[in-house]
């Protein structure tokens, strides 16, 4: 082969055009074909109003084109115009795997139109407009039918059982093994001749765990009225303790000894929560009941109050519905009435019917979730092991009945 | 001046701390300045968050006349203080604690009671329903286990209306059992929490006060 | 004030003057001094495991003063331990991870000072991963010190250099809402216009002339919400409202006292990740990759659950071995009775 010699004036001329050349094969994606460009534009778009809520939202939805795979796009954007306008102004940007997109930046009853375009390096491929959607409001939301639906079984149960209990029926209730534990601590307290003491919470009457532990103060008072023992109530809220005061002074006229019966007997020392405890801690050292009660709300003074009790080596009983504060009862008391077990023991003890009919309400409720539970554990194992269609439809009933959409 | 807040906040976390040893004056010192000074806050935000920012503000700025309606209620509330018309202040806790109960109502029963017993209904054996069969690891398997059991007896254990004998008293003693092992993790949790008070105590002292720490 | 009282409060005085004034600073133990130092401390737990099966009790403030030292000494030591992550932990990390740069993230403070131990550290974890990754941050409480908290979380964070060369700008990268009364209300008008709930930002400046929230109308807006709770108003509510009734999509902090009682709303997905107290901070810090405090306080952490576990065996041995040791002493002194 021979050589042939470049020379200089073809070099100045080739040099631009493989310039030229490498610019518009690096820039490629730019001179897009048109049919590709039509292959990319969303499709199928729809605008609805966006069921159940105030009329502030209209829900859009679309499907890719055809030939797209997310890798490509980088994600889409959304535009919308009032009806009557033209002007399409970007409202949002979604990710290239989400075709979905809520706009809450309408007002109510006005109409819109959309178009969706996928984005392509900074092109966005533009659908054709939208037929005109408009939010509105309803009333209902029907979606929580199941919740409705549920709610009305557990509250008609409750309702059933109070009007049962009204009319005077008997309402079963099992023993509650705490109420044998307060009789025991009484005793030891008569035993030993020192006082009771006996906190019904931080809360005030409104809360039913301070009422819960307020009826349970009357059993103990009956108690403390026959025996004559000594009983310290200090109190954080002032209705509590005239509520506390009228229940010490019924107990104590049951017992046919009214003249035994003292304002003293309750006292109130503050509404502050440390303020309180440390009175009561106080009132613990010096005095050194035999027993004490925990029966109601409490918080962080749960823990504090209990070891008090526990250094001076009282027999303790709690009862509270607070979950945070369980633990430490259960760890530095001699017996705890755990969560509903202290409206239990109440309603076991007052037969009152609101009280008793709720709980055999509630008790309905457990039922239904217990059967709930085994029901669609058992069908969902089931037909997960052996592909029975009677199962897997089971299942998907039941969680259907228990799905709260928002 | 940030020199005079550290050495007295450190003067105030000292204080506190020497009731381990016992009962003295610091220590009182300072739990009465404490008590005093978080009654002044308080009253002090909630004047300026709620009566100011909430009412006064949004009635002569942005004319919510709306708010009166609230706002009668609460003077309502305030009758208490005299005791020949204190009765009138029960309709304004009516209203909070019939609204309340409403919301209240609605929310646990969807978050705490739908959603939760949803969450129960799994195959035992799979990491969720339509997974093939021993799906899940072994370890999720006993979770799933745990969960659907626990949950069941602690129900049991809840349940009034029957007695607890033969294998309904062996499920609800299971379900206490479980309840009790909460219990205790959970009392392991509050250890650790209260630990990383102190922990953040301490190097308040020895760090930032005394400078001490690196 | 007693004559002892007042010794005891000049000691105190005398030991401070001296540790402020005349200790020179820093103090750091080598890993060996370290070692000597907790095998010192298990030597004398061990005498005091034998005196009490003995029958000798110990008081209440050596347990204390146990406990104090294993809060105290690690501080000081230059020993690091390992932290496992959990999967938790890995479920905000991945959340924050997997958002695109711009994406909003709602951080809502309900916590105060006293809190501030186990989740200061999540929360300027939290703002530093976010702020490095370009997602803006929508800050508010419903604890009246919570924003407060945010600002010197986000004061911390915008030092670090690689935070502080990205040149954020408040308003437009990172908005403080502030703080709204109303507990769970405000979460629920909020899932209809965060406007009516906070209609100033914490400096008083209108909701409508801050650029990054201007266009955020509700919780659709919002990408991920990261919440941090000490009690109430805490996580419950905002799952109840925010989650379960307007579809946010939200992680948690917790201090480690209400941990446990989140755990179920994990487990149904109604949480997105969950951080619980000291060990979930220092376990961000690794996920992140961003070590910081509490990472370092995790080793005081451990050290003092090792003297707690001890003393509870040396408790319960007493209990069990040492009410036969006492027996047997009083039928060796020849009177039962």
């Amino acid at each position: 082969m021979k050589n042939v010699p470049i020379s200089y004036p073809t070099f100045f001329i080739i040099l631009p055009l493989l310039i030229i050349l490498n610019s518009a094969l690096t820039a490629q994606p730019e001179v897009t074909p048109i049919d590709s460009a039509a292959a990319l534009i969303p499709r199928n778009i729809t605008a609805k109003d966006f069921k159940y809520d105030r009329g502030e939202t209209i829900e859009l939805n679309w499907k890719p084109a055809d030939r797209v795979n997310q890798e490509m796009l980088d994600g889409y954007e959304v535009y919308r115009a009032e009806e009557s306008s033209d002007s399409f102004v970007s409202i949002g940007f979604t990710g290239p795997d989400v075709t979905r997109f809520k706009d809450n930046g309408v007002v109510s009853e006005k109409r819109y139109r959309y178009r969706v375009a996928a984005i392509v390096g900074d092109v966005p491929y533009l659908s054709e407009a939208t037929p005109p959607a408009s939010p509105t409001m309803e009333l209902v939301n029907f979606n929580l039918a199941n919740l409705f639906i549920i709610g009305c079984l557990i509250a008609g149960a409750v309702t059933y059982f109070i009007g049962h209990a009204r009319r005077g029926k008997k309402l079963f209730i099992r023993k509650i093994a705490g109420l044998e534990a307060i009789d025991e601590a009484i005793g030891r307290a008569t035993e030993m001749g020192r006082p009771i003491l006996f906190v019904p919470g931080i809360n005030d009457m409104d809360d039913v765990q301070t009422i819960a532990g307020i009826t349970l103060l009357g059993r103990v008072a009956k108690v403390v009225a026959d025996y004559d023992i000594k009983i310290n109530m200090p109190v954080s809220r002032s209705i509590v303790m005239t509520t506390a005061r009228e229940t010490i002074k019924e107990a104590y006229m049951g017992a046919g000894r009214p003249d035994a019966y003292n304002d003293d007997m309750v006292r109130y020392i503050t509404d502050e929560q440390f303020g309180y405890v440390a009175a009561v801690d106080g009132i613990m050292v010096r005095e050194k009941p035999a027993t004490c009660f925990y029966l109601g709300a409490f918080y962080a003074e749960s823990l504090i109050l209990a070891e008090t009790g526990n250094s001076i080596g009282a027999i303790q009983i709690a009862g509270t519905a607070q979950p945070a504060q369980l633990p430490f009862f259960v760890a530095a008391c001699d017996y705890t009435l755990i969560g509903e077990e202290l409206f239990a023991a109440s309603a076991y003890l007052s037969n009152e019917p609101k009280q008793l009919g709720s709980l055999k309400g509630q008790d309905v409720g457990k039922l239904l979730a217990m059967v709930v539970i085994i029901v669609g554990v058992v069908a969902a194992t089931i037909s997960q092991s052996w592909n029975i269609a009677f199962f897997t439809r089971l299942y998907d009933l039941m969680i259907k009945l228990f799905t709260v959409q928002n | 001046m940030e020199i005079f807040g550290t050495w007295l906040a450190a003067f105030f976390t000292l204080g506190i701390i020497s009731f381990l040893y016992r009962d003295n004056a610091w220590y009182k010192l300072c739990e009465s300045i404490f008590v005093g000074i978080s009654a002044g806050y308080w009253f002090v935000t909630l004047f300026w968050d709620n009566i100011h920012g909430l009412f006064w503000e949004r009635i002569t700025e942005r004319h919510d006349y709306w708010l009166l309606i609230g706002a009668s209620l609460g003077l309502m509330m305030l009758l208490r203080l005299i005791p020949p018309i204190g009765w009138i202040s029960r309709w304004p806790l009516s209203f909070v604690v019939g609204a309340t109960a409403g919301l209240y109502i609605i929310n646990y029963f969807a978050s705490n009671v739908m959603v939760q017993v949803e969450n129960t209904l799994m195959p035992l054996f799979s990491a969720k329903f339509g997974d093939p069969l021993f799906s899940a690891s072994p370890y999720s398997i006993v979770g799933n286990i745990v969960v659907a059991a626990g949950t069941f007896t602690g129900l049991v254990y809840f349940f009034f209306s029957k007695e607890h004998k033969g294998a309904f008293g062996g499920m609800a003693k299971i379900g206490i059992w479980t309840i009790m092992i909460t219990f205790g993790a959970s009392f392991g949790y509050t250890v650790m929490s209260r630990m990383s008070l102190l922990i953040g105590r301490m190097d308040f002292i020895f760090g930032d006060w005394l400078g001490l720490i690196r | 004030m007693t004559r002892g009282e007042l010794m005891a409060y000049l000691v105190i005085v005398a030991v401070v003057l001296l540790l402020a004034f005349a200790v020179p600073k820093p103090i750091s133990f080598s890993t060996t001094v370290s070692y000597i130092i907790v095998g010192f401390i298990a030597l004398v737990l061990l005498i005091i495991f034998v005196r009490t099966i003995q029958g000798n009790m110990v008081g209440r403030r050596i347990v204390f003063l146990f406990v104090g030292m294993a809060v105290i000494l690690p501080l000081f030591m230059t020993i690091s331990q390992p932290i496992p992550l959990s999967p938790e932990v890995k479920q905000v990390y991945d959340a924050v991870v997997a958002l695109k740069p711009g994406s909003k993230v709602l951080v809502s403070f309900d916590y105060d000072p006293p809190s501030a131990p186990e989740l200061q550290p999540m929360a300027e974890t939290f703002f530093r991963l976010c702020l490095s990754r370009d997602l803006k941050i929508v800050i508010m409480g419903l604890w009246p010190q919570g924003p407060q908290q945010a600002e010197i979380a986000m004061r911390k964070t915008l030092e670090y250099p690689e935070i502080a060369s990205k040149n954020l700008r408040y308003g437009i990268d990172y908005v403080n809402l502030g703080f709204q009364t109303g507990n769970e209300f405000v979460i629920q008008r909020m899932g209809g216009d965060f406007k009516s709930m906070f209609p100033t930002d914490l400096n008083g400046t209108a909701y409508d002339s801050l650029p990054l929230v201007r266009n955020v109308r509700n919780f659709s807006n919002i990408d991920y919400a990261f919440h941090l709770s000490a009690g109430y108003p805490g996580t419950v509510e905002w799952v109840q409202v925010a989650v379960d009734r307007y579809g946010l999509k939200m992680g948690a902090g917790n201090t480690a006292v209400q941990t446990t009682q989140m755990y179920p709303y994990l487990r149904a997905r109604q949480l997105v990740g969950l951080l619980g107290g000291l060990n979930g901070a220092a376990e961000f810090e690794r996920a992140a990759d961003m070590i910081g405090k509490a990472t370092k306080f995790m080793v005081s952490q451990s050290f003092s659950h090792i003297i707690v576990i001890a003393f509870i065996i040396i408790g319960n041995a007493a209990f069990f071995l040492g009410d036969k040791s006492r027996k047997r002493k009083q039928e060796a002194a020849g009177g039962g009775h």
